[in-house]
């Protein structure tokens, strides 16, 4: 029985952002554009999309007088990677 | 990275690259452990040495100890600045060295008042008996000092997975045991050889291997 993947992580980038922030406590927005290597514009509707799921908290705030955006994931976003990990497992072959 | 539909299979591909970019982030810069590694190594041999040629310098060399603190807390700001990414067990490392700093003020300060009672009592002892071999307290000190240099070390060493800090902490605590039952002279010997296998050569891999990150990274 395949199980449905979550449409929200069922995406290059917004997968690439939780796999990174899943191993992290909290990353900058300028760390995950450059390990994702997306455009800013695109990484940052996608981070919008995660944060509107609930997936992941941003935080602005300043750093020497420039602006600065901290991602973190959420517990539900934790929830949603795991169930998305196992419902992946599910389409594989045993 | 462009947005197209998934397969599954490229799907767990971009999980474990973006797990695998992350992991190789959290490499440390090594100047913590190579600053503490080179002063207490610097200090106990000259403390050694002290003992050892019977002269002493016009100042304290462990002031040495207490200077490094300056660099310390600006190196542990600039890391902070510069770094973009925070691991889970960043703040639980950082709370463990506070407390070893703590700790090596509170053991040093206990030292030195049961030195300051007991010494005394024991010169007293050794010129009533006549016996030249009664101990003085600091012949034990460095084994509460060593015992607490092993403990964040092996932490630290198994936590990040560096067995050979892990192997430098396990040496602390080996040294603490002996220098139990040698002259404070050989103590510092060992306090020397704990925080160049501890601290220091540790370190220097740690600077290595963070260097050639960086220079990938780049």
């Amino acid at each position: 029985m395949f199980k449905e993947l979550d449409p929200i992580l069922h995406s290059q980038l917004r997968l690439a952002v939780m796999s990174l922030l899943i191993g992290v406590k909290e990353a900058e927005f300028t760390y995950i554009k450059e390990k994702t290597g997306s455009t800013a514009g695109n990484l940052s509707v996608q981070i919008t999309k995660l944060k509107e799921a609930g997936y992941v908290e941003v935080t602005k705030q300043f750093k020497d007088n420039y602006p600065l955006t901290i991602c973190k994931i959420t517990s539900q976003g934790i929830t949603a990677f795991e169930a998305y990990v196992k419902a992946l497992q599910s389409y594989l072959p045993k | 990275m462009e947005e197209k539909q998934l397969s599954e299979r490229e799907s767990l591909l971009i999980i474990q690259q973006m797990i695998s970019r992350a992991k190789n982030e959290f490499v440390d810069t090594g100047v913590g452990p190579i600053l503490w590694g080179a002063v207490i190594t610097v200090c106990s041999l000259v403390q050694f040495l002290q003992i050892q040629f019977d002269f002493k310098l016009p100042v304290d060399i462990w002031l040495l100890a207490l200077l490094a603190i300056v660099p310390q807390i600006y190196i542990s700001i600039k890391e902070g600045r510069e770094r973009k990414v925070k691991g889970w067990d960043q703040d639980v490392m950082a709370y463990v060295w506070l407390c070893f700093g703590v700790g090596i003020f509170l053991v040093n300060f206990v030292n030195n008042v049961a030195a300051h009672q007991l010494n005394p009592i024991l010169s007293e002892y050794s010129k009533l008996s006549g016996k030249t071999d009664v101990p003085n307290f600091w012949t034990f000190g460095t084994s509460y000092l060593l015992f607490v240099y092993g403990y964040p070390t092996i932490v630290t060493g198994a936590t990040r997975k560096f067995k050979l800090m892990t192997f430098g902490g396990i040496f602390c605590w080996v040294s603490a045991i002996i220098a139990a039952f040698t002259v404070a002279k050989i103590d510092f010997l060992f306090m020397a050889l704990s925080a160049t296998l501890a601290w220091l050569v540790p370190g220097i891999i740690l600077r290595r291997k963070y260097l050639l990150q960086k220079d990938k990274n780049v």
